[in-house]
């Protein structure tokens, strides 16, 4: 055979498909965030949360951002995606890569992974401070310095309130229909409890027609209202969700049937949507919990115990595991919430803790 | 139900077997009445024209979705994608009509691109299982991953809100009092139907989940037929994006959260088997109606929440027992 009719090793096609490869993986590349080179703390800081994908936790990692951006950190977020394996897995490697020198802010994806997050912190030497979930014999005081707060929002007061506002505007008379959260979590529990409260305090003006959990899903929550809307008609008066985002759901299935702004609706966690929806009458109100502040002082608490700016164990119990201030909004301040929001002063470490976490039943 | 079935099965079937082949094809159908029948006994708002209004409007999106399922599982394969499809095209229509978050707004444009925009992500899935040999439930399941993670990215966990009164009209809108969703979804089952009863690819599907090799043999494009039904199944996917986008008035990435569930129960309670070449879009419409209208029905005849799960399983396995033809099933796995 002569030599230049010898076919070569790769065809015009394989060469192809590796630069098409090649462009593939350097845009793939290029996308990820860039590496930080100076910076003026060795300190690394992270947030740990479920996921990106909902409001609450993008907000809870920009916080995190801003803190860390004010003292010139770096910051990284880690999401379990519900995974408490893959959570804890991902903590443990970047107390590895960090040699320690770790400051954590995490929202545990269950309450028995405070524990081993909480354990594996303690002996890397990082310092650590949990969100929502713990179990409830767990504390700080028991693993000084290194764990150092744990943070949470009082489901019950503050869903009683946001329910007596959803009474007041339909005229404190008349029934209501509830969406829950998943049965067994703990602020399901909670903010089912703060309604059954405020229905009893109504003294009987105002009734709990039904009861449905929706599982925080917004597509459930508007099946099931549209169901209530044949079941009990024009005797509902208001909608009580258990979180903004079932509220959504059920303003929608309100909307479809001519009843947004007609029909109050009220949830909780203070979303855009929810905020939105109260400037336009549609939701009576909601609770803001300030996800941006539980992001920030989550890093700016432990960070001063790094530094040596605060000897955290000589602080008293209400500094260690408290609860965080709950804003509910309704159609006469939401004007104001919107404008005052957003501002946080990162050294007034406690400034919107309200009061020492209890533990119920 | 499944015409194709039924001419086959009733020519060999004599007598009392043949009732009993016959019975087996029209449960989903009794199953569907009895519910209706029962619910209405214990509350009389059941049947009334508002209650069947939003019951429909309920099926609108489970339906569009379980018809693009219904292909892909009458070839015998199963696609997983469906809240990985419906996240991207919601969030894509979200952000192409006028909102919070994009600056463009191309108005009912977005429908026709989000629809393409499934159908290309329906191809993919095809093509990967096709090409690369990955079994369906695979492939599917990574590009509905790969679809909420783009989602995700994208809108970086937040919400488009739109602000387009003719998009949202595709669903809040009523034309001679029925919502708009509905209508929408009337014509989906009308070119699903088409597509399954006078197309040659819709009669190949039958084929190749009946038997695979011998469809092969009998010289039918199987490759070819398989990226094809899949890529149709994008395209249901898609539209049912853009109806989600249209009752919500957002997009956001759980948007489509639990409809996966929904839609793959919905084909199977209908009478389309899992194993392939049994069952047609029809069965599927009953079977969409038998899941909307006992979620209904429950919270209407006021069932314990904790019950309602239940009862819900319960009903899903007789169902599928009451219309399964065992004689058929040499192996079950």
């Amino acid at each position: 055979m002569p030599k230049g009719l010898q076919t070569p090793p790769w065809t015009r096609r394989d060469v192809l498909k590796g630069a098409g490869g090649a462009l593939a993986i350097t845009t793939l590349a290029s996308s990820f965030p860039k590496p930080a080179i100076a910076k003026e703390t060795t300190w690394t800081l992270a947030n740990s949360m479920r996921s990106l994908a909902n409001p609450y936790h993008a907000t809870f990692a920009k916080g995190g951002e801003d803190f860390a951006k004010s003292i010139d950190a770096r910051y990284e977020t880690l999401v379990t995606e519900g995974n408490s394996e893959k959570g804890v897995s991902d903590i443990k490697a970047l107390l590895q890569r960090t040699g320690g020198k770790l400051i954590l802010n995490v929202d545990p994806n269950d309450s028995p992974d405070a524990r081993v997050i909480v354990e594996e912190c303690q002996k890397a030497g990082a310092y650590v401070v949990t969100q929502w979930n713990k179990p409830a014999d767990l504390h700080p005081w028991d693993h000084d310095p290194n764990y150092v707060a744990h943070m949470s929002f009082d489901g019950v007061p503050n869903a009683k309130a946001i329910a007596n506002a959803l009474f007041a505007a339909f005229g404190g008379e008349g029934g209501v229909v509830a969406l829950g959260g998943i049965l067994s979590n703990v602020p399901a529990i909670e903010r089912k409890l703060g309604l059954d409260m405020a229905i009893k305090d109504s003294g009987g003006k105002v009734t709990l027609l039904d009861f449905q959990p929706a599982d925080w899903n917004e597509q459930k929550a508007f099946d099931i209202t549209q169901a209530w809307l044949t079941r009990f008609g024009d005797k509902v008066k208001g909608v009580f969700a258990a979180n903004d985002g079932m509220g959504m759901g059920a303003l929608e299935a309100l909307r479809q049937n001519g009843l947004a702004g007609k029909v109050p609706v009220v949830g909780l966690d203070g979303i855009a949507e929810a905020i939105k929806a109260t400037e336009a009458g549609e939701f009576a109100g909601t609770v803001a919990w300030d996800p941006l502040w539980t992001g920030g002082m989550g890093l700016a608490i432990p960070y001063a115990v790094a530094t040596g700016k605060l000897d955290i164990a000589k602080e008293p119990h209400a500094h260690r595991e408290f609860y965080g201030t709950g804003i509910v909004v309704t159609k006469q301040n939401v004007a104001e919430y919107k404008k005052g929001g957003s501002k946080l002063d990162f050294n007034d470490l406690w400034g919107k803790a309200t009061g020492q976490i209890q533990y119920r039943g | 139900m499944s015409t194709v079935s039924l001419e086959k099965r009733s020519a060999a079937a004599p007598g009392l077997a043949r009732i009993v082949r016959h019975g087996r094809d029209w449960a989903p159908l009794a199953v569907l009445v009895a519910l209706c029948l029962v619910i209405s006994a214990f509350n009389g708002n059941f049947l009334t024209i508002a209650n069947l209004m939003r019951l429909l409007n309920t099926a609108a999106i489970p339906l569009v979705l379980a018809l693009g399922s219904t292909f892909v599982i009458l070839m015998g394969s199963i696609d997983l994608s469906v809240e990985g499809v419906v996240a991207l095209t919601a969030v894509l229509a979200s952000l192409l009509v006028a909102n919070n978050i994009s600056p463009l707004a191309i108005g009912l444009w977005a429908a026709p691109a989000a629809i393409l925009a499934g159908g290309l992500l329906g191809f993919v899935n095809g093509w990967l299982h096709v090409r690369l040999k990955i079994p369906s439930f695979m492939t599917t399941l990574g590009v509905g991953f790969a679809g909420v993670g783009i989602a995700t990215a994208i809108l970086r966990g937040f919400t488009a809100r739109i602000a387009d009164p003719s998009f949202r009209f595709l669903s809040l809108g009523r034309v001679f009092g029925v919502p708009m969703a509905v209508w929408i979804a009337a014509v989906a089952l009308g070119a699903a139907l088409v597509f399954q009863q006078r197309t040659r690819s819709g009669r190949w599907i039958y084929a190749i989940g009946a038997d695979e090799s011998t469809a092969r043999n009998a010289g039918i494009p199987v490759e070819r037929t398989r990226i094809l039904v899949f890529t149709v199944a994008g395209l249901f996917y898609g539209l049912a994006g853009v109806l989600s986008v249209a009752q919500f008035g957002q997009g956001h990435a759980l948007i489509s959260q639990g409809r996966l569930f929904t839609a793959v129960t919905a084909v199977v309670v209908g009478g389309t088997a899992l194993s392939g070449g049994v069952g047609s879009v029809l069965n599927t419409v009953v079977g969409v109606l038998i899941v909307v209208t006992l979620a209904n029905g429950m919270v209407l005849m006021g069932v314990e929440p904790y019950v309602q799960q239940g009862v819900q399983g319960l009903l899903i396995i007789a169902a599928v027992a009451l219309s399964l033809d065992r004689s058929r099933l040499d192996v079950v796995k």
